[in-house]
């Protein structure tokens, strides 16, 4: 195997990607390319298998074939708890956070993960210098006054943020959002996606959305999933003008 | 020579099947407890004791082996419901844990309780007269209770198998729902189906017990070995399975049986190097899946 | 499964004259059980009394940090405790090692099998690993059973004695003076608290929580969330070999039973009534159980229907524990 240069234009590429279920499969023979330093979004009706997508290139899974290629490195099959260190951090697509901490603690012991797994021995209260990094990244998000709320306790447009607070937490090149604004209020879901626009200028962001007007805006690049494969990849307005994207989302064709 | 030795380990094959027979019977009961509740049931080897006492009092009363026979699982069984209804029930919106360890200390009363009742000392257990005697099994006389014990468990896993398949309690069981709005929609009070399944597992269990008395000494303590064989018959074929729970039955009472005969030192060992190396290659058993019966 | 209420300084807590001295023993709590204990003896109806609360109460401390900090149930603590006290009472009695350090090598003993049982079980599914720790302690116990020449077989080891323990300034007659055979093993005891103390406040400590909190979020962040777990029961076994390598001194025999899964039962009521995730939890577990089964025994032989019994209650009605439900109570 020849070693790919870092001179890729494209941070992480999915090659041949096929998941199988048993029976059913999720996704058949996806090969795509996210470039680097754009906000690319994976979109598609559901079922179209972008949660599939979404959790093979984050690791939550192998695919049963093919390769995730990550800065020219075939990370396939590495196990999750790895691709922190790797660069790469994701968010959920059902809130995942540590319900009985302290907002400040959640993103604090995501920061830890960075730093210190296994000592034994230091008293937690001399690591005062996560306990700022932890601060200034709630502050980033806008949850610095519920820093010491228990994150149960915040609202669902909350946590969401402290999520982002916590991804951000290994200073990744690579952020993978699942659908980020599920079940948020209109207001909510601009704060969010302002949030987002924000993140995409320093890091390259992967977002997996259903909701295609979201994206529409703040895309660079889009990826149609349809059925498990590849529909269609190009700019927002490739895609707006795109009939095969339209008949599936819309219904309807160009004559 | 070597014909002697051939039909000897016939012989213990059988033996095998016997001793799996019962194994089966507990493992199909846990399995079915944990498809469905998610319970892992630790007075499993209590309810399997009750069985052997209430067929002790039956027998007793009814001085009729076949009478104590069908009625001890149903006695045993409706425990079972009433522990699932206002004990382990209350339980299911916490963790995990909360129900294993509510039957953790039910075991520990149940235990005590036949102890006031019975003593200490063992009770007596006849073979009923019928099934007394050794059988030409073509290979060599073997004992007429242990191909019963064979014949009843492979008719209750046949039972099962057909209730599981064919009606739709068992259609619930196989989709291992605890989700009550998945249920409505088949028409069928989830509560009823927890209570059944609690009820048949833990009555299965009283039948192996009643089915073990003749065969071994019945003491309030006859529960927590067999607790530990039910646990490593179940981690070797998957927890949930019923597959898993009939091959790994008779798989371990086969692996016990045949080390008896060779290396008799150490055939309580046995099954736990099986498990060790399933532990090792499989660690969610030969069938394990994800609480699924099947 | 239960949060650790320690973190008083978070929690609101009325004004109250007790809600403040809590605060002050939960911050130094390492001292707070220590002058316990040290006092404990002249509290306690007999001085048996007072050794055993010091063994359960590490055996239920170490169980704790599986059980409560991390919030995954092994029921098989028993082996840990067993092979400790096996492996010291081994050391003196068929290869004369000297009383110290065949305390170190019970423990050595006992983290080793934690490494193997550990391996072994880690990658099971959460609700399984009760079953398999069982399964795996039931292992140790026939492997034991099967040692007669070492172990004794069914009738356990005798003669693990120490007669006097000489500590330069002063000489303890073990046998006759149960007052400094308590505050023996209490130093021993002493320095295994503190040690627990300091790797529950370490980072450590908060990836524990962490997982405890939410296993697929912590593996997301970058905890090698397997590789932690074993670790943790390794270190769990550690305590837990202790305690067992103190009874087996402190009663000069040990028993097969030891390393039956009712002894790991034990662990796992007396962390229960105490308060899983708690600090005190264990040790408080430990002493109510303990005074519980004196108070019982004197007036009937079936204990055991009265403790599963109180278990029961305490599983549907109090899960917190004693020392739990005490600082929720005060927490409001």
């Amino acid at each position: 195997m020849t070693p790919e240069l870092v001179t890729d234009t494209n941070i992480i590429r999915a090659e041949g990607i096929t998941k199988r279920f048993g029976k059913f499969t999720a996704l058949n023979d996806v090969s795509v390319s996210f470039p680097r330093g754009q906000l690319t979004a994976v979109i598609g009706p559901n079922g179209a298998g972008k949660s599939t997508f979404f959790n093979v290139i984050s690791g939550a899974f192998p695919p049963t074939e093919g390769r995730v290629i990550f800065e020219g490195c075939d990370i396939t099959g590495t196990p999750q708890h790895a691709f922190a260190r790797l660069g790469i951090a994701k968010s959920f697509q059902i809130t995942n956070v540590f319900p009985e901490l302290t907002a400040l603690e959640n993103v604090r012991i995501a920061i830890q993960a960075m730093h210190s797994r296994f000592d034994i021995w230091t008293p937690r209260g001399r690591l005062t210098e996560m306990q700022e990094q932890a601060g200034d990244l709630l502050d980033l998000v806008g949850l610095r006054e519920h820093r010491t709320r228990h994150a149960e306790n915040l609202a669902h447009g909350e946590q969401r943020a402290l999520e982002i607070a916590m991804a951000l937490a290994c200073d990744p090149r690579l952020l993978l959002l699942d659908e980020p604004t599920a079940g948020m209020s209109p207001e909510e879901t601009l704060v969010m996606m302002e949030l987002i626009t924000r993140l995409a200028d320093e890091r390259t962001v992967i977002l997996v959305e259903h909701k295609m007007k979201l994206v529409m805006g703040i895309s660079n690049h889009l990826i149609v999933l349809h059925h498990g494969e590849l529909l269609a990849e190009g700019t927002p307005d490739d895609i707006r003008e795109n009939d095969e994207v339209r008949r599936v989302y819309l219904g309807q064709g160009s004559h | 020579m070597s014909g002697i030795t051939l039909d000897l380990l016939a012989l213990q094959l059988f033996t095998g099947l016997a001793l799996g027979s019962v194994f089966v019977l507990l493992a199909v009961g846990l399995s079915l407890i944990f498809g469905l509740l998610t319970v892992v049931n630790f007075a499993h080897g209590a309810f399997y004791m009750v069985g052997a006492y209430v067929g002790v009092f039956l027998l007793g009363l009814t001085g009729n082996f076949w009478i104590s026979l069908v009625f001890a699982p149903i006695l045993v069984g409706t425990l079972g419901l009433a522990v699932e209804r206002f004990l382990v029930r209350p339980l299911y919106g916490r963790g995990i844990d909360y129900p294993l360890l509510l039957t953790f200390g039910l075991g520990l009363v149940l235990v005590e309780l036949v102890r006031i009742l019975y003593g200490l000392e063992g009770v007596p257990f006849d073979t009923p007269p019928l099934l007394r005697g050794a059988v030409d099994i073509g290979i060599g006389y073997f004992p007429l209770y242990r191909l019963f014990l064979i014949a009843v468990t492979a008719l209750l896993v046949l039972a099962l198998w057909l209730f599981i398949e064919k009606t739709s309690y068992g259609l619930i069981i196989r989709a291992g729902a605890r989700d009550p709005e998945i249920v409505r929609v088949l028409g069928v009070d989830i509560s009823k189906v927890w209570l059944i399944v609690f009820a048949i597992g833990t009555g299965v269990a009283g039948l192996a017990g009643i089915l073990s008395a003749p065969m071994r000494s019945v003491i309030p303590d006859m529960g927590s070995t067999v607790l530990v064989e039910a646990f490593v018959v179940t981690v070797v074929g998957g927890m949930g399975s019923l597959i898993g729970a009939v091959v790994a039955g008779l798989l371990v009472g086969v692996v016990v049986a045949f080390t008896s005969l060779f290396w008799p030192d150490f055939s309580d060992l046995s099954m736990f190097v099986l498990m060790a190396a399933v532990l090792l290659v499989r660690p969610h058993g030969l069938f394990g899946q994800k609480g699924l019966m099947g | 499964m239960n949060k650790p209420m320690e973190n008083v300084a978070e929690v609101q807590i009325s004004g109250r004259r007790l809600a403040s001295l809590v605060r002050v023993v939960a911050e130094h709590r390492v001292a707070a059980v220590i002058v316990f204990l040290m006092v404990f003896p002249f509290l306690a109806p007999y001085k048996a009394l007072a050794i055993d609360v010091l063994i359960y109460g590490l055996f239920a401390l170490g169980f704790n940090m599986v059980f409560g900090y991390l919030g995954v149930l092994s029921f098989g603590h028993a082996a840990f405790f067993g092979v400790g006290a096996y492996g010291t009472g081994i050391a003196m009695v068929h290869f004369g090692v000297p009383w110290l350090p065949a305390i170190f090598l019970g423990v050595l003993a006992s983290g080793f099998t934690a490494m193997v049982m550990g391996a072994m079980a880690i990658r099971t599914r959460g609700i399984y690993f009760a079953m398999v720790t069982l399964a795996l302690a039931q292992c140790v116990y026939y492997i034991i059973y099967h040692m007669e020449e070492y172990s004794g077989g069914e009738d356990g080891l005798t003669g693990v004695s120490v007669r006097t323990v000489d500590l330069g300034i002063a000489t303890v007659n073990m046998m006759q003076d149960p007052m400094g055979k308590y505050y023996i093993m209490l130093t021993f005891a002493a320095v295994a608290i503190f040690l627990f103390s300091r790797i529950l406040n370490s980072p450590f400590g908060a990836v524990l929580e962490a997982i405890r909190e939410n296993e697929n979020r912590a593996r997301a962040c970058g905890y090698n969330v397997l590789l932690t777990k074993w670790v943790t029961f390794v270190l769990s076994g550690l305590f837990c070999g202790l305690a067992g390598a103190l009874s087996a001194i402190h009663l000069s025999v040990v028993p097969i039973e030891y390393l039956h899964y009712h002894q790991s039962g034990l662990a796992v009521m007396m962390a229960l009534l105490g308060g899983m995730g708690t600090f005190f939890g264990p040790f408080i577990g430990a002493m109510a159980f303990l005074m519980l089964e004196d108070v019982i025994t004197l007036m009937t032989t079936h204990w055991q229907l009265f403790l599963g019994a109180i278990f029961m209650i305490f599983v549907l009605f109090f899960p917190r524990g004693i020392w739990g439900s005490i600082l929720h109570w005060i927490s409001r």
